[in-house]
């Protein structure tokens, strides 16, 4: 299963790439933004793709110019909503239009396909970077989240729309 | 088209650089407050200052202010 657009293709982790994952994953440079920070083994990694592998979770690899680049997920997908998350690996493609390109992506897949009714994330409240670039595809901090570290974001379909023909006139 | 006006508008898509850090010369990439935000930004702020189209690759392609700047004269 994949997903396109924008030049972008998402395509289902599949577990013939799980090894791939577990590599990036265990990189110093991902783990520092991850919760979990512990190494990952080939059967921790085996167990957890098989956990995954459903249709409440969607994990995809990010395929650009022919390269696998990173990965993009929403995760326990329930009552209409799922969380959403990203890393990309290649160094070449960090901090650039990618990670939009590819949010916009996913978002188009969950509301158009999965036909959610929002998203959300967690975002660390002095995680500046994040905030900006989840505020730019239309996420808004929900209610009550002051004084907590690990602060939740949504992202309905109607904000999402709002924000979209701004975000792809600059793709 | 002038380089250092381009270099002001540049500057101006950052909140916490100092604007003595942006010159012809600048790494732009390597600057701390560098994000997938700011590539968004530069785009927009070549689109709607200049009228002309830069993509991702320009972005990915330059390492300096000038280098992207010789890319917008060549489109305007």
């Amino acid at each position: 299963m994949k997903v396109e657009n924008y030049g972008v293709t998402l395509m289902r982790l599949t577990e013939d790439k799980i090894e791939l994952v577990r590599n990036w994953r265990n990189d110093p440079k991902i783990v520092q933004f991850m919760e979990f920070k512990e190494f990952i083994t080939p059967e921790m990694h085996l167990n957890w793709f098989h956990k995954i592998n459903n249709d409440k979770n969607y994990f995809f690899i990010i395929e650009y110019d022919g390269k696998e680049t990173g990965m993009i997920n929403v995760k326990d997908i329930d009552n209409e909503e799922g969380e959403a998350g990203i890393f990309i690996f290649d160094d070449y493609y960090l901090n650039s239009d990618l990670s939009f390109k590819s949010c916009v992506c996913l978002a188009e897949f969950c509301f158009e396909t999965l036909k959610l009714k929002r998203m959300k994330a967690h975002i660390l409240n002095n995680n500046k970077r994040a905030i900006q670039f989840n505020k730019f595809l239309g996420y808004k901090l929900s209610e009550n989240q002051e004084g907590i570290l690990n602060q939740l974001y949504y992202l309905t379909k109607e904000d999402f729309n709002s924000k979209k023909e701004r975000l792809i006139r600059l793709f | 088209m002038e380089l250092d006006k381009f270099i002001q508008h540049f500057a101006a898509q950052f909140e916490d650089t100092d604007a003595s850090q942006f010159t012809a010369e600048t790494r732009y990439k390597e600057l701390a407050e560098w994000s997938s935000l700011m590539a968004l930004s530069i785009i927009g702020m070549v689109d709607e200052e200049y009228e002309a189209k830069v993509k991702g690759d320009d972005i990915r392609n330059t390492q300096t202010i000038k280098d992207l700047y010789e890319i917008v004269k060549s489109r305007m």
